[in-house]
């Protein structure tokens, strides 16, 4: 009997635990419950494996929109825009030669809005390296890279180095002539240590260009080894990697203390006793003090957290506005302009001019002048230089500042001068008179693999630099120029062949000035 | 920080309405679900989907249908729509080979511009409707085409003779039934040249005849002449109801255009291979020079009219064709495509011509002429002057017909004139047996209308003193015929194939006596620039020329 009298009451019971399930549902996914005091709105941020990289609280200052500008939440987003869509186009894209071609024009007339999606996957991955660039220029030029943020700033590098990457193997994926041709050009520069082996006569015992190529593209030529190497990088290996770097990236802002700024932040932001919001006043259950355990400067040790708000919602309310706009963008890009896709890919018609993707066209305009400067030569000092920058530059004034430190906007003024005067005034030049192989037919190749446009104009930035090193007695100082000379080269080296080059790498004023061929 | 939370409002909102918008127009706006909502079958509505047409084999995928649905696989639209017509009958089922293989355009596209392809970065816009049947060049290879003035003639035979009033020939004709009611109707010829045809016919009609009792065979049927009966077997050969690729195709071989140009087993190599120019790229094409549209049926018509004007550096001269001859021709040109197919879609003629070397002429000798010789000797063998270009020799000059012997006439053109535009006819790939050479010569005696001269001398007379001659040759000949012999503005006398077939009277009567109407004047006549030359003079002469050949 008893038992009987038990079993009505574990049923009532199952079905009352059944009545309030959603509601503990709800409780065990929210467990802090709703994040309306400061005390409920932290844990909603460390009780969140995503939220977690965040700190609890957020400085005024790095929510001032002049501080970051949104640029390292907006190449995220765009990150986050191409591997959704991406995802949806590699429900119908096929790695085949050919076959990929047949399925770029599926998605594009008949996949129900294959094309808009394309176009968004398209539109996000540009403005993800625009993005991304503009985030390393704001970092270099608020000196953010500084003590403790050093291995931030190489992992950024890594970061842009990816980027770079999955944008560069996406190229090829289409399968059309601008494809094949954009990434025969890609891996030749990959070929260029050529220039120097053979100069040296010694290619056929040690051929570094032909082996990277080879690496690169798994066969001699762009064909079916090619594609699939690259879509398998594109799809995976580089996504993985970039997501990786990312969760160390956001992970390295909040252990470093949050976004750089001045040391007298607190006071820059605000003065009105109104925006100064004191911490944990409501609702005080929890202390702090298990901070104290974490060996160096962790967010709120050892400064007044006064001047900061809430994550939950202060700065998400910034992600996300970031995040929507950046959607918007290139939502709108999407709706004006189709992504390119020109004839299948032919093997026997090379595109003239065949042009690398936009951000290499630079490289490619000085690689048209000598391959081992623009291909290996160049871009190995950029990198080795960026990766060096916060060892060399150890100073402290100016941190967190636009152009903080010595020279400050003046300088960046006058780097601005001489980086686009240099840069325009060597191109015209070499356009207008030619150079050595002009003058000279028979000159050696290793002649100019060391003297032209590219190595005089890198020559003429680095002597700027160590000028204004001498000038205002700061590495900070030298770095700016030097940063922002190669920065403006970069820009008008790319515009140069964007814009400016036709048949031959010749130079036109307009893509209508070219002859017919 | 009130501003981002309206960054994060006014970004939402604008994401939303760009996504409205977006799935609007992916759901509403398109132009060929308008198209099939409004078009109605017998049964009322149709089902609004995309609609294609897939052959693998010729790796076509055909969404033409989509907006032209009343042609789509088991559609009878009945409604108005023109686009939504259903497909005027032909040899080949659209429902089978798809849209593109004939008209071209871009298959894949749902969207009329890119569909039709006249876009940029798509390699096959769409054939004008008056060069569809350029396409049937696709797979085909028309064999044995005449040139315009025979194929004519055989056109005229048909249509003189009644033939149509049995027969039905590309949808025309084919009224009459001799046998009344219950009578057959002749059958329709349209294919004869694809399907074949009994090459017994005109026995059988002749039987008909005999046998008939009613009077109408006797009344529909009359007996037909030899030369007429060639004539229209040789027309049933050419049908395939593609009667302007044919009248195209008789065209090429009416202007010489294969004395330069190979097309698939056969032609010169002077200029360029033809044989896959159809496929040409028009956005690779130069336009400059063009006026007009920029098609490549337009690029191709102004290429005939101007040929060093469209492409830089062209060597082929203005042929000076009339406008009618140039839309021939440039459907012939559209033709051109020989694509690679596979085995089970390769028709007969393409296999004959690839694999068998077939003739894509006929090889009597005034299709020969007019397809291969006549670009530069000219359609009445008078020769030609192209600016820029040697001057060609006429071939029917009295003097020169009178001199040269068949032989040396029949060994001119097999051996050719070698460092020459004179090609090798004879001996080079694919190239003409002795019996076509000869049908070649016999047509150019009877387009002179002169025949040799007997000649009773042995092939070499000549005496007279060899340096003398060299003397004479310096100061009367070199000036136009090069100081080597090799050719100037006359042609060139110490070629090997020349001195090889000429006999010693050919060239001393050709010195002797000029060739009138050139500028190669009779030497024994005295001029008041210099004196004539004796016969003695002239032998040595001779004699100088053979010691060329010794060299």
């Amino acid at each position: 009997m008893s038992s009987e009298a038990a079993n009505p009451s574990a049923l009532r019971g199952i079905w009352d635990n059944l009545k309030s399930t959603p509601k503990r549902m709800y409780g065990s996914a929210f467990r802090s419950g709703s994040p309306k005091t400061d005390r409920t709105r932290s844990s909603f941020v460390f009780g969140n494996v995503f939220l977690h990289l965040h700190s609890v609280r957020t400085h005024i200052w790095s929510l001032k929109w002049s501080t970051t500008m949104g640029l390292g939440i907006m190449t995220t987003a765009a990150f986050f825009i191409t591997l959704v869509t991406g995802i949806l186009l590699m429900f119908y894209y096929k790695p085949y030669p050919d076959v990929a071609y047949q399925s770029m024009k599926d998605i594009h007339f008949v996949v129900p809005t294959g094309r808009f999606i394309r176009n968004i996957h398209r539109w996000a991955a540009n403005l993800m390296v625009v993005a991304v660039i503009l985030h390393m220029a704001r970092t270099f030029f608020t000196a953010s890279y500084r003590k403790p943020r050093e291995f931030n700033w190489l992992v950024g590098w890594g970061l842009l180095v990816t980027t770079l990457a999955l944008s560069f193997t996406g190229y090829l994926l289409p399968w059309d002539q601008l494809a094949y041709w954009a990434i025969t050009i890609g891996a030749n520069i990959a070929q260029s240590p050529r220039e120097i082996t053979d100069a040296l006569g010694m290619t056929q015992y040690l051929d570094i260009g032909g082996l990277q190529r080879m690496i690169l593209l798994g066969s001699d030529e762009v064909g079916a080894e090619a594609l699939i190497r690259f879509y398998l990088l594109h799809v995976m290996l580089l996504p993985i990697v970039l997501l990786l770097l990312m969760a160390v990236h956001f992970w390295r802002i909040r252990k470093d203390g949050g976004i750089a700024r001045p040391d007298d932040a607190d006071e820059l932001v605000s003065t009105d006793p109104k925006e100064n919001y004191p911490v944990f006043t409501d609702d005080p259950q929890k202390t702090y003090q298990l901070a104290a355990v974490v060996k160096g400067t962790t967010p709120a040790v050892g400064n007044g957290p006064e001047r900061t708000l809430p994550s939950m919602p202060h700065l998400f309310y910034a992600e996300l506005g970031v995040l929507m706009l950046t959607t918007l963008i290139c939502l709108a890009l999407a709706l004006i302009s189709d992504a390119p896709l020109k004839e299948i890919a032919n093997p026997m018609i090379p595109e003239n001019p065949a042009k690398a993707p936009w951000y290499f066209l630079g490289l490619q305009e000085i690689v048209s002048f000598s391959a081992f400067t623009g291909g290996i030569g160049i871009p190995a000092l950029c990198w080795l230089g960026l990766g060096l920058i916060p060892f060399l530059d150890r100073e402290r004034s100016g941190s967190g500042k636009w152009f903080g430190g010595p020279g400050g906007w003046t300088l960046f003024k006058w780097s601005l001068l001489v980086g686009f005067g240099a840069s325009v005034g060597i191109e015209a030049f070499a356009i207008h008179f030619g150079w050595l192989r002009e003058w000279f037919p028979s000159i050696p190749q290793l002649a100019i693999t060391f003297i032209n446009p590219g190595t005089v104009l890198t020559l003429i930035y680095a002597l700027f630099s160590v000028w204004t090193v001498r000038r205002y007695n700061s590495t900070r100082a030298g770095a700016v120029a030097l940063f922002t000379c190669f920065l403006c080269g970069f820009v008008v080296l790319t515009v140069v062949g964007t814009y400016f080059r036709g048949p031959n790498w010749e130079f036109y004023w307009s893509p209508s000035d070219w002859p017919g061929h | 920080m009130k501003k981002n939370k309206y960054l994060l409002l006014f970004s939402s909102i604008g994401v939303f309405l760009l996504l409205v918008y977006a799935a609007a127009s992916e759901n509403f706006f398109k132009e060929w679900q308008a198209i099939q909502a409004e078009a109605k079958s017998s049964e009322g509505p149709i089902d609004v989907r995309l609609r294609q047409i897939i052959n693998p084999s010729l790796k076509t995928t055909d969404r033409c249908v989509s907006c032209h649905v009343g042609m789509a696989p088991g559609e009878t639209v009945v409604s108005h729509l023109r686009v939504a017509a259903p497909h005027k009958p032909v040899v080949h089922s659209p429902i089978e080979m798809g849209c593109t293989t004939c008209h071209a355009g871009q298959g894949l596209a749902t969207e009329r511009l890119d569909a039709h392809g006249d876009v940029d970065f798509w390699p096959e816009p769409m054939l004008p409707a008056k060069y569809a049947y350029a396409s049937c060049g696709r797979c085909h290879t028309p064999l044995e085409v005449p040139n315009t003035k025979r194929l004519e003639a055989a056109k005229n035979t048909f249509e003189r003779l009644d033939c149509y009033a049995c027969h039905r020939l590309d949808g025309r004709g084919g009224t009459i039934r001799p046998g009344g009611k219950t009578g057959m109707e002749g059958p329709d010829l349209s294919h004869t040249g694809i399907k074949g045809f009994n090459k017994e016919w005109y026995e059988g009609h002749l039987a008909k005849k005999q046998a008939d009792t009613s009077g109408l065979w006797e009344n529909a049927f009359a007996e037909i002449g030899e030369g007429d009966r060639a004539l229209l077997d040789q027309f049933l050969g050419l049908q395939m109801g593609a009667p302007t690729l044919i009248a195209a195709k008789a065209e090429y071989n009416s202007v010489g255009c294969a004395g330069c140009h190979i097309v698939g087993n056969f032609g010169g190599d002077t200029g360029v291979d033809l044989s896959q120019v159809g496929e040409k790229d028009p956005n690779r094409l130069s336009y400059i020079n063009v006026p007009g549209s920029k098609t490549f049926p337009n690029w191709i018509a102004q290429h005939f009219r101007l040929p060093v004007s469209t492409v830089a550096g062209s060597q082929m001269p203005a042929l000076g064709l009339s406008g009618d001859q140039i839309d021939l021709l440039t459907m012939y040109i559209l033709s051109l495509k020989r694509r690679s197919l596979p085995d089970i879609w390769l028709p007969k003629d393409r296999v004959k011509a690839m694999r068998f070397g077939a003739r894509e002429f006929t090889t009597d000798g005034e299709t020969i002429y007019t397809a291969v010789c006549s670009g530069c000797h000219g359609a009445g063998g008078n020769g030609m002057r192209y600016p820029g270009l040697p001057p060609y020799p006429s071939i029917t000059n009295r003097d020169f017909l009178e001199l040269a012997s068949d032989e040396f006439v029949f060994q001119t053109i097999k051996q050719g004139r070698p460092g020459r535009p004179m090609l090798p006819w004879g001996v080079r790939q694919n190239g003409f047996s002795d019996e076509e050479i000869r049908s070649v010569v016999t047509y150019i005696r009877a387009l002179g209308g002169i025949d040799a001269v007997p000649d009773e001398k042995p092939a070499r007379w000549a005496g007279g003193d060899g340096k003398l001659g060299s003397r004479l040759f310096a100061a009367n000949c070199a000036g136009c015929h090069g100081a080597m012999g090799g050719g100037g503005e006359g042609p060139a006398l110490s070629n090997k194939n020349l001195l090889a077939s000429a006999t010693d009277t050919f060239l001393y009567e050709t010195i002797s006596k000029g060739r009138r109407g050139t500028v190669m004047k009779g030497f024994t006549e005295p001029s008041p620039v210099r004196k004539s030359l004796t016969g003695y003079e002239i032998e040595s002469i001779v004699t100088y020329l053979r010691s060329m050949n010794a060299k």
